[in-house]
């Protein structure tokens, strides 16, 4: 299988940036995401991966050899787009054989591969359909299929599952995952849907404006988020700006808030006096009816303001001094009323410091 | 998937830059290009050239150049090409006129009939546009003509009319031809126009309190005059410089530019004159619809 | 409400009984050609005299009509050969690699449509005449009458005209064509050539077809431009039927009409089976 390495890919159209300079090396067996709002350049970096681009600097590895400047059809690699791009005037049975004629497979050796990937792909029995006569999640799998039955060296998916519907798009997550970890091809999946991103990934890759934030596991992303908009695009998060005070002699740090004085576990350097940004998940929040016992650190009073019921979670909005308002997941049945005065308790673990 | 966003763009102009550099593909374009400079850009110069030609008696045109093609036409005492040039616009407008005033209705029907036949009925507006002018020209004939058409013999075989009704050969004969013969240019605009418009927003309005004819009123006619100005440009332009439609219904009665033009250059060999007119025809047709189009440009704020 | 009804009744006949009339309208003439070509008598009257063939007899008998029938059907196709051709390169032209070009090109294109017939017509016919003065000049006797004496000049002048229905036809079958689909058959390892024949081609096919029957038909039926250019003598169809009718009401010519709406029937038939009569573009 192959290594996946791109070393400082650029890529322009007149005077936009869509890719600026970015290194990344994906592992043989590994499925990596690049994750990011639309125009972020995850579709182009695919996009000069897959040849269909040229990029304006920097190289793209297959393994040892740089693929940039060879057509795409030269690449040996297997592309789900979008929309699936099936080919509609050909059969299902067709549209996987296109790629293996164009290698110059023998016949009996093609309707072998053929009806292997079939099976691995649940579409048993539907060879001779036209894409029009299949379902938009059977369309996929014939794509994926596609894809698959030339055995590439890379794997490269666009928004695979864009135009699914919700329940089908959870399903297909997994199968997708389960598929390449079987078939251990070197996969790089593009998609701007965060819970996607994080079902399927071994790594994924935040970008924004072209530049790569943050390069992790699920966990790490979540949990510490290198920049303010990593933290934004995953998840709810709620920001109080700070300066750092000192030590805490914990391996943390104390930090100055609006809120009063903050603890927070972090084990990079800070200056004392530096301006940071305090974020919390707002279900590392406790919501606690009295004063907690003295020594608590980061414990905050507050007003309810709004409360609502999401089934998992019982959501409050509650405000805070100096106008902050905290979100709040709490277990469900917790009961506070609007206007009820509590305490937000956050665990000095559980909370994070991104540096502006 | 749309054209605009850049990465896309980029893909079909010169996405795998290598499509661009190839000269190969100007072999696509060059000999449509070659074909079009060769026998339409450069003849339509040659006749402006012409119009400025010095008239002959013995050829088609004499050595020189000179103005008075135009000056003739436009300054003749009797006002005579002027009169045949209001009367061509007159014809125009009145076409045109007629043609929305009975499209609307029916591209309207077309557009919204939940109608099994409606194929059929979309096959019935496009056959006519697809039947040669001569042959829809000769079915009037037939129908019109003064002496033995379908109507006058028939009438006069019930006793119903002595003589004759005088139906072509006139500005009737020709006003008919022309709205028949157009009518399609006009509803296949229509019709784009109004299937695009969504039919929520005429439930919407009457929802809202509006009557059926309120809300075509308010809101489908201001909603389809892209396609109103498009069929009315059409019909307008087609009418204006139509030919076979006044010589076969109008005969030598009625005499609208395009066919004085023809005559002056088949009959009476003028090409120099022959081409002025033209092109007096041509630039007034022009500044009426560059005018129109401005005009209703007006009406059409918001819509695409 | 219930003394509303029975008016928005009446407004409905009203509406949908003018609308047949206007469908009735729009077909008479042509019913009614089909009806005096079967006529036994000299002029059609209600009720028709009798059934008769004795009009395509004399059609067919006649020199001149057969003749510029097989001519209007040489022209049409050779035109229509032609046109797709040109009208399908430049499409793809056009459309893919023109880049900052691209309106420009369209607009000049379409010209042909915008312009007049009648003023395309008279253009190229001074356009003609003055090339032969010039072989003449030049001492280039063997180019004079090329366009002017052969089935060169009208056949130019038939392209120019219908090569925008081509046109129009091809480049929104292109401009909708999915560039996804020539992407995937390139990961898949298909070459330029190979992608273009094996996938965008048959995809845009239906274009092409319903390009090339509406070129045919329009050819067929083109009138102005052929009555300034053809050759000395020779005459399409609708001339010799325009002639005709001119001066004689004699239905010979409704046989003519007749087998002139059958072949475009035939096309737009064909058209229907083949593609979907709604992939004629306008």
């Amino acid at each position: 299988m192959t290594k996946l390495t791109i070393n400082g890919l650029v890529k322009r159209f007149g005077d936009v940036v869509a890719v600026d300079a970015i290194h990344l090396e994906i592992d043989d067996h590994e499925l990596v995401s690049l994750l990011g709002p639309s125009g972020c350049g995850k579709t182009t970096t695919l996009r000069c991966i897959a040849g269909f681009e040229t990029p304006t600097a920097g190289n793209i590895l297959f393994d040892a050899n740089d693929v940039v400047g060879l057509d795409p059809e030269k690449r040996n690699i297997g592309m789900v787009f979008q929309n699936y791009a099936l080919f509609p005037h050909m059969t299902v049975h067709q549209n996987l054989a296109f790629g293996l004629e164009m290698r110059g497979v023998a016949k009996t050796t093609m309707d072998e591969r053929i009806a292997k990937v079939l099976e691995t792909v649940q579409l048993r029995g539907l060879g001779d359909r036209y894409p029009n006569q299949l379902s938009g999640g059977q369309q996929q799998r014939v794509a994926l299929g596609r894809a698959l039955v030339i055995e590439p060296n890379v794997l490269l998916l666009d928004e695979p599952l864009a135009n699914l519907d919700a329940k089908l798009r959870e399903e297909m997550r997994f199968f997708i995952r389960h598929l390449q970890k079987r078939v251990g091809i070197t996969t790089v999946y593009v998609t701007h849907d965060q819970a996607e991103a994080m079902v399927i990934s071994d790594r994924i890759v935040v970008m924004f404006d072209g530049h790569i934030h943050q390069i992790g596991g699920p966990k790490d992303i979540y949990s510490r988020p290198v920049s303010r908009e990593v933290a934004d695009f995953i998840g709810l998060s709620n920001f109080i700006a700070a300066r750092v005070a000192g030590k805490d002699g914990d391996g943390g740090y104390v930090l100055d808030s609006p809120l009063g004085q903050l603890r927070c576990d972090y084990a990079d350097s800070l200056d004392d006096g530096q301006a940071v940004t305090i974020m919390v998940r707002p279900e590392a929040i406790r919501l606690e009816p009295a004063k907690p016992a003295a020594g608590t650190s980061n414990a905050i009073p507050g007003t309810v303001l709004e409360r609502f019921f999401l089934g998992n979670i019982q959501g409050y909005r509650v405000t805070c001094e100096d106008d902050v308002m905290l979100q709040v997941q709490a277990e469900p049945w917790t009961e506070f009323s609007v206007g009820d005065s509590l305490w937000c308790v956050f665990d000095v673990e559980r909370t994070w410091i991104i540096r502006d | 998937m749309t054209t605009s966003t850049p990465a896309i763009e980029d893909a079909r102009g010169q996405g795998t830059g290598s499509w661009l550099r190839d000269n190969r593909t100007l072999l696509l374009l060059l000999p449509t290009l070659g074909l079009f400079l060769a026998f339409l850009l450069f003849p339509y110069l040659n006749m402006i050239v012409m119009s400025f030609r010095n008239p002959s008696t013995s050829q088609v045109f004499a050595p020189g150049y000179t103005v008075f093609n135009y000056f003739d036409a436009i300054f003749d005492e009797d006002l005579y090409y002027l009169e045949i040039l209001w009367d061509t616009m007159v014809f125009g407008v009145g076409t045109t006129f007629l043609c929305l005033i009975i499209g609307y209705p029916v591209a309207y029907h077309l557009a919204r009939t939940k109608s099994r036949f409606q194929n059929l009925l979309y096959a019935f507006v496009l056959s006519p546009l697809l039947v040669g002018v001569v042959v829809r020209c000769y079915g009037w004939i037939i129908i019109l003509a003064n002496q033995d058409g379908l109507i006058n013999s028939t009438l006069r075989k019930y006793g119903i009319i002595e003589s004759f009704i005088p139906l072509m050969y006139n500005t009737f004969g020709v006003g008919l031809g022309l709205v028949h013969i157009f009518l399609p240019f006009m509803i296949l605009p229509l019709l784009g126009a109004i299937q695009s418009i969504d039919p929520a927003l005429e439930e919407a309005s009457q929802s809202l309190g509006a009557s059926r004819t309120k809300t075509m009123i308010r809101v489908v006619f201001p909603l389809s005059l892209p396609g109103v100005q498009a069929g009315t440009v059409l019909v307008f332009v087609l009418t204006i410089s139509s030919y076979v439609i006044p010589i076969l219904l109008g005969g030598l009665n009625v005499m609208i530019m395009s066919t004085l033009v023809v005559q002056q250059l088949l009959d009476a060999m003028l090409w120099p004159f022959g081409a002025a007119l033209a092109f007096i025809l041509s630039v007034t047709g022009g500044l009426a619809v560059y005018f129109y189009l401005k005009f209703t440009s007006h009406f059409m704020k918001g819509i695409a | 409400m219930t003394a509303a009804v029975p008016r928005i009744r009446l407004g409905r006949v009203v509406y949908l009984g003018f609308i047949t009339l206007v469908y009735v309208f729009l077909l008479m003439p042509l019913v009614i050609v089909v009806l005096a070509s079967f006529n036994s008598g000299e002029f059609l009257t209600f009720p028709p005299e009798g059934f008769s063939l004795r009009w395509y007899v004399s059609f067919f008998d006649s020199e001149s009509f057969m003749g510029s029938l097989f001519y209007s059907l040489k022209v049409a196709i050779v035109c229509t050969f032609f046109s797709t051709i040109l009208g399908t390169t430049v499409a793809l032209y056009v459309v893919r690699f023109s880049g900052r070009w691209r309106e420009h090109l369209r607009l000049l294109i379409l010209l042909p449509l915008l312009l007049p017939e009648i003023l395309t017509a008279i253009a190229l016919l001074f356009f003609y005449y003055n090339f032969d003065a010039t072989m003449r000049a030049l001492g280039l006797d063997m180019f004079v009458g090329l366009f002017r004496n052969s089935m060169v000049g009208l056949l130019i002048g038939h392209i120019l005209i219908t090569l925008p229905f081509v046109f129009l036809g091809i480049s929104s079958s292109l401009y909708n064509f999915d560039m996804a689909l020539e992407e995937a058959a390139r990961s898949l390892g298909a070459g330029r050539f190979t992608t273009f024949r094996r996938v965008t081609l048959p995809i845009i096919k239906p274009g092409i077809i319903a390009g090339a029957l509406l070129c045919f038909i329009i050819s067929f039926d083109l009138f102005s431009i052929s009555l300034l250019l053809k050759g000395i003598g020779v005459a399409t169809l609708p001339i010799q039927l325009f002639d005709y009718v001119r001066w004689d009401y004699d239905p010979t010519a409704a046989a003519v009409a007749t087998v002139s709406i059958l072949i475009t029937l035939m096309a737009i038939a064909l058209t229907e089976k083949l593609v979907g009569l709604r992939s004629l573009r306008f």
